[in-house]
């Protein structure tokens, strides 16, 4: 196997004497999409912020192509090269589209380069390109979405960090997103490591997958195998066995295998 | 008769004065009526339950079970988690002259149907929509099923069957019933004889199908008259129920053990919260299998590695006076008053503190059983001033055969047989056991009966030795005996107990039946192991990379190396293998009570197996 673009170590991270991550340990390879599924309050948003420096780590190791980047500033982090898309997009509101994503390019002077990534972006997204001179705080939030991914593009990273981008989206909206994402990752090589609690369009695009539970991983897999197994089905996809009632109440046990 | 034995006034057919067990319910409904004599969390409160209530509901429990056609002689089965209505129709069972059948909430649907069909089930007790599916899906083969009662309507709002009622309905079933006729249901007490059979227990067959083991009422009261008062219950204690009831220690301890003394009996929520319920109750006595009392050690070990220099020293200075002065009353020296002092002290600054924190504050006594367990961690309950006493029984002996006393605790053995019971050993070097409380035979099957009681003794299937203080010690089962390919006979239990002494280790299986040397499996304690593994930056992501980690086979080896040091060089272990997958008390491989069975490891992980001895 590749060197992993992303290994992360025995993380841990508190909020204050909350510990939020209980020692996560995993790796996103080169070119692939790793995703991470959990429920609410599981710590998939804790995992990328500390990731990005956000958060300090109270222990353990986050390197970037062997290299060590825990408890950096983000900005050094950035520039190291991870982007980090947060949940609820975060555009600036009263900037333009076009000022939004040479935000994105700030860690670079580059000028022409910076150029022709901004076209890149309007290529993927052509809405954007549509309405760059147009408000960021009044596109709808699909849009929003598109530009803080397009933001993250613009820092040509070596990892990108999506926080469920499929967040407050309509069905059609997420489809055309993740469309977009797996385009990116498959014509641009971008790797990804992508947090969701839409455990079925995540397993759809992601080629490895993690599950995360109260700061622990408690299964991880490549996509496919993650989306045969009946606690997945049962737990995150919402497939219930079928019962001779018709309707089931009760859960089974987990045994994540 | 050898010394300990029944002094030849004791009568053992009767406890106070009652020689049924229906018989001596009544009398006690009667006289604690208005006492406590269960609690059950209810959204997440304590509520209480009085004898009374205990009596009404078996009585009314009992007269809608006559009604549904139930005769005397029956089986009713009960497929719950512990819970006061589990008791309830347990009483009701019995004193109607039926017979009462515990199923494991943990057996598939395919087991359930062949309890059902093998003890001739009438009505079967469900506790909620989970059960309820399970019986579902097998309803067409069960003949003599005619009713099934659900306990918690919960999600079960739009459900109706002709052959389904619940438990409010049956409830005002026999409200009706006792408006009717009044007398009934203590004319029918008074029909009981300690002949008929009260329970059947199944056991889990290591060969073949399940057995039921048919328990009388004289068994039961033969447990009552010649245990108890070893046993220090008293009306005013508190007990923790949280075993399954199924399992006939369980069954003992929360209901005939109360029946004899008054104890209150409070119910643990779940299996995950055992821990929290006891320190809620605080129990003054607490019965527990040996993967408990190694879960309660473990966590002490865990909270001392957390704790602060200064609280690591004193935990680890008290527990050495403790084990100090435990050494000496061990070997029945006198302790020196300057060790008394110093326990003393110790004594009042931490382990009054640590024993709160485990809930065990007023504990009086512990007691463990069903499996064999480290004399060391015995020890080291002793140090921290919370005895825990070792007995044997099984099944077949209805509950307890033998056991320790406080004021003569031998460790390593399982104590002095009980009043009216002879314990010999066999030629072969079987425990065989005589007494009030052998079983009645299996329900069905007297050839399994013939070959279980043979000449008036039971042959329990233990090996084991008796002492020249007259002490019995188990070293394991007749049918686990090793025999290596060098001819060695090595019963594997000892090995394995001193293996699960590590906390890291949650069971472990010797193999090396017919082969050149032992090796073993284990099933690492997960949670031990991952907090190991994240102190030394070990990185692991789920359970099967836990198990692969370097660190960890190493940690393993180290411990299985520790334990060989005690053995001699047959016995030791030569190489082992980790089972990476996590399990549960649903796999084959472990019993309701989280023990690996040996046969089905064997069968399971067979690959496993073959890869040691490959070379």
């Amino acid at each position: 196997m590749s060197k992993p673009v992303l290994e992360i170590n025995n993380l841990e991270t508190f909020y204050g004497p909350i510990m939020a991550l209980r020692g996560v340990s995993l790796q996103v390879q080169e070119g692939q999409i790793a995703t991470i599924l959990g429920a609410n309050g599981a710590g998939k948003s804790t995992l990328l912020k500390t990731i990005s420096g956000v958060m300090d780590p109270e222990k353990g190791d986050i390197l970037l192509d062997g290299k060590p980047i825990q408890k950096q500033d983000p900005d050094r982090i950035v520039r190291a090269g991870v982007a980090h898309v947060p949940e609820g997009r975060e555009v600036f509101p009263f900037l333009t589209v076009a000022e939004n994503l040479t935000m994105g390019a700030y860690t670079r002077n580059d000028t022409s380069g910076i150029q022709s990534d901004i076209e890149m972006v309007y290529d993927y997204f052509p809405i954007l390109g549509e309405r760059r001179d147009q408000q960021a705080g009044t596109l709808s939030g699909g849009q929003q979405q598109m530009l803080a991914i397009g933001r993250g593009l613009m820092t040509k990273p070596r990892v990108m960090l999506l926080d469920e981008p499929s967040l407050g989206l309509s069905p059609l909206l997420i489809k055309e997103i993740f469309a977009i994402i797996r385009r990116l990752n498959k014509e641009m090589g971008v790797t990804m490591m992508l947090v969701e609690q839409n455990a079925n369009v995540a397993l759809n695009v992601a080629d490895y997958g993690y599950v995360l539970e109260i700061g622990r991983i408690v299964m991880a897999g490549e996509a496919q195998k993650l989306l045969a197994s009946e606690d997945i089905q049962e737990f995150y996809l919402g497939v219930t066995g079928e019962t001779q009632r018709g309707q089931k109440r009760w859960k089974r046990r987990k045994t994540w295998r | 008769m050898p010394d300990g034995a029944a002094p030849a006034t004791l009568d053992l057919t009767q406890f106070d004065g009652c020689r049924t067990v229906p018989e001596l319910f009544a009398n006690r409904c009667k006289k604690h009526s208005k006492q406590t004599a269960h609690r059950e969390k209810d959204l997440g409160i304590w509520k209480s339950y009085t004898w009374d209530e205990y009596w009404n509901h078996a009585q009314w429990i009992g007269l809608a079970l006559a009604k549904l056609g139930v005769e005397r002689g029956q089986v009713v089965s009960i497929l719950s988690e512990d819970r006061r209505e589990w008791l309830y129709a347990d009483m009701a069972i019995v004193a109607m002259g039926g017979i009462t059948n515990g199923v494991y909430t943990t057996d598939s649907a395919a087991q359930l149907k062949y309890l059902v069909n093998d003890s001739g089930t009438i009505v079967l007790f469900l506790e909620n929509d989970e059960q309820l599916d399970k019986w579902l899906e097998v309803r067409d083969e069960m003949p003599t099923l005619t009713k099934v009662v659900v306990l918690d309507r919960d999600g079960l709002r739009d459900f109706s069957d002709p052959m389904v009622m619940f438990f409010d309905d049956l409830i005002a079933m026999g409200q009706q019933a006792v408006r009717e006729d009044p007398q009934r249901f203590e004319a029918e007490i008074a029909k009981a004889s300690p002949d008929d059979i009260a329970m059947l227990v199944y056991t889990s067959g290591t060969t073949g199908p399940p057995k039921g083991a048919m328990i009388s009422h004289s068994n039961m009261i033969f447990q009552m008259a010649a245990a108890m008062p070893a046993l220090e219950v008293f009306e005013n204690d508190e007990q923790l129920c949280f075993l399954p009831l199924c399992h006939v220690l369980e069954r003992l301890v929360s209901t005939y053990a109360q029946l004899a003394s008054g104890v209150t009996v409070n119910f643990s929520e779940s299996a995950e919260t055992v821990f929290e319920n006891l320190q809620e109750v605080s129990p003054h006595t607490f019965v527990a299998v040996p993967r408990v009392w190694e879960k309660i050690y473990s966590r002490i070990q865990i909270t001392r590695a957390e704790a602060t220099p200064i609280g690591r020293w004193a935990l680890d200075q008290a527990i050495k006076t403790g084990m100090a002065k435990q050494q000496l009353e061990e070997a029945g020296k006198p302790v020196p008053s300057a060790l008394l002092t110093r326990y003393r002290i110790w004594e009042a600054l931490v382990l009054k503190n640590l024993r709160r924190m485990l809930g065990m504050d007023r504990i009086r006594r512990g007691g463990t059983g069903a499996a064999p367990i480290s004399p060391d961690l015995l020890r080291w309950f002793a140090a921290i001033g919370v005895p825990v006493l070792e007995g044997y029984g099984a099944t077949e002996t209805s509950g307890i055969a033998t056991f320790n006393q406080r004021d003569e605790n031998n460790y390593g053995t399982v104590g002095m047989p009980v009043p009216g019971t002879d314990v010999k050993i066999s030629p072969e070097g079987e425990i065989l056991v005589q007494g009030g409380h052998v079983f009645q035979g299996y329900w069905n099957k007297p050839e399994k009966t013939a070959e279980t009681i043979r000449d008036g003794w039971l042959h329990t299937g233990d090996v084991g030795r008796i002492g020249n203080d007259g002490a019995l010690t188990i070293t394991g089962r007749i049918k686990d005996i090793i025999i290596t390919a060098g001819g060695k006979n090595i019963t594997p239990a000892e090995i394995e107990s001193r293996l699960k002494f590590s906390p890291f280790i949650s069971d472990a299986v010797i193999i090396g039946d017919g082969r050149k040397f032992l090796s073993c499996l284990v099933m690492i304690d997960q949670e031990n192991v991952e907090k190991y593994a994240q102190d030394r930056a070990v990185p692991f992501s789920d359970f099967a990379s836990l198990c692969a980690a370097t660190e960890v086979q190493e940690l393993v080896k180290t411990e299985i190396d520790a334990v060989n040091k005690e053995f001699a060089r047959v016995e030791q272990i030569k190489d082992f293998r980790l089972i990476d997958i996590l399990l549960t008390a649903e796999d084959d491989e472990l019993t309701p009570t989280m023990k690996l069975k040996r046969s089905f490891v064997e069968q399971k992980h067979k690959a496993l197996i073959d890869s040691m001895y490959a070379a």
